[in-house]
């Protein structure tokens, strides 16, 4: 995935990725992204609930307007399945 | 057989954290030189926003991702906004998308987006996203870093897209 948004940014694009693997985010230089520590197959959290999705792509996107280091990584304080660190 | 490993395999990976860092621990290292930047010129709600994402996902109209190269398939498909939900799928053995086949948006977050675009949260959301599967490998990653991500941004551009959201599998 950092490799594909390392050549978006290249052609004057900002971009934001979710990572879920932060050896891999950390190894290919990606330019924005937000981390999650959250298995496999689920970036934007559990089936169904639309409320976990917005908050994951609000903070996303503040984190596009708010990062102005290139290769910033910033963790998520949500954990899996703690509804509690989204105040949900 | 063998897709049948991968598939057992990131289940597994997806069902227990401890084995997917294990797993990340033995994949070789990618090297790159320096980070790409772009400054981003205007407010998100101002902003026009393409969708990228690696997890497999593609229209069923349209050729499924290979699964039986095990360097993986560097190509991509380009999953028009007003696509109907049930003509979407997942081509991807390198992680267990059975959640994501219930919920498309926990991959690829299009309804999402649309309703933030309705919200006024973000300008709009681009009218072609693009889908590429994340598993790529040995001389494929030459040809996704040469020729089909260059080929997408060139599109993303083309597009006049403000800002990009990149989602993994």
């Amino acid at each position: 995935m950092g490799l594909i948004q390392r050549e978006i940014e290249k052609q004057g694009i900002p971009t934001i990725a979710i990572s879920i693997v932060r050896r891999f985010t950390e190894e290919v230089k990606a330019p924005r992204s937000v981390f999650l520590r959250w298995p496999l197959g689920h970036p934007l959290g559990e089936p169904g609930r639309t409320d976990q999705q917005m908050t994951v792509l609000k903070s996303a996107f503040k984190a596009l307007e708010e990062i102005s280091t290139p290769g910033t990584i910033i963790d998520l304080p949500y954990r899996w399945k703690r509804y509690e660190d989204m105040e949900l | 057989m063998s897709r049948l490993k991968n598939i057992l395999l990131a289940k597994l990976i997806t069902r227990f954290p401890k084995l997917l860092d294990r797993f990340v621990e033995k994949t070789p290292p990618v090297r790159v030189e320096g980070i790409p930047w772009t400054p981003v010129k205007k407010p998100v709600n101002d902003c026009s926003v393409a969708l990228v994402t690696t997890a497999g996902v593609h229209l069923k109209t349209q050729k499924p991702f290979d699964m039986t190269d095990p360097l993986g398939d560097p190509s991509y498909r380009e999953l028009p906004a007003d696509t109907p939900e049930e003509l979407y799928t997942i081509t991807h053995d390198y992680y267990d998308h059975t959640d994501a086949d219930r919920d498309l948006n926990i991959v690829f977050p299009i309804d999402r987006l649309k309703e933030m675009a309705e919200e006024g949260l973000i300008g709009s959301l681009a009218k072609t996203n693009y889908g590429f599967m994340g598993h790529i490998d040995g001389r494929h990653i030459e040809t996704l870093v040469q020729k089909t991500a260059p080929e997408v941004a060139g599109k993303l551009k083309a597009q006049s897209i403000d800002a990009v959201l990149l989602t993994p599998g």
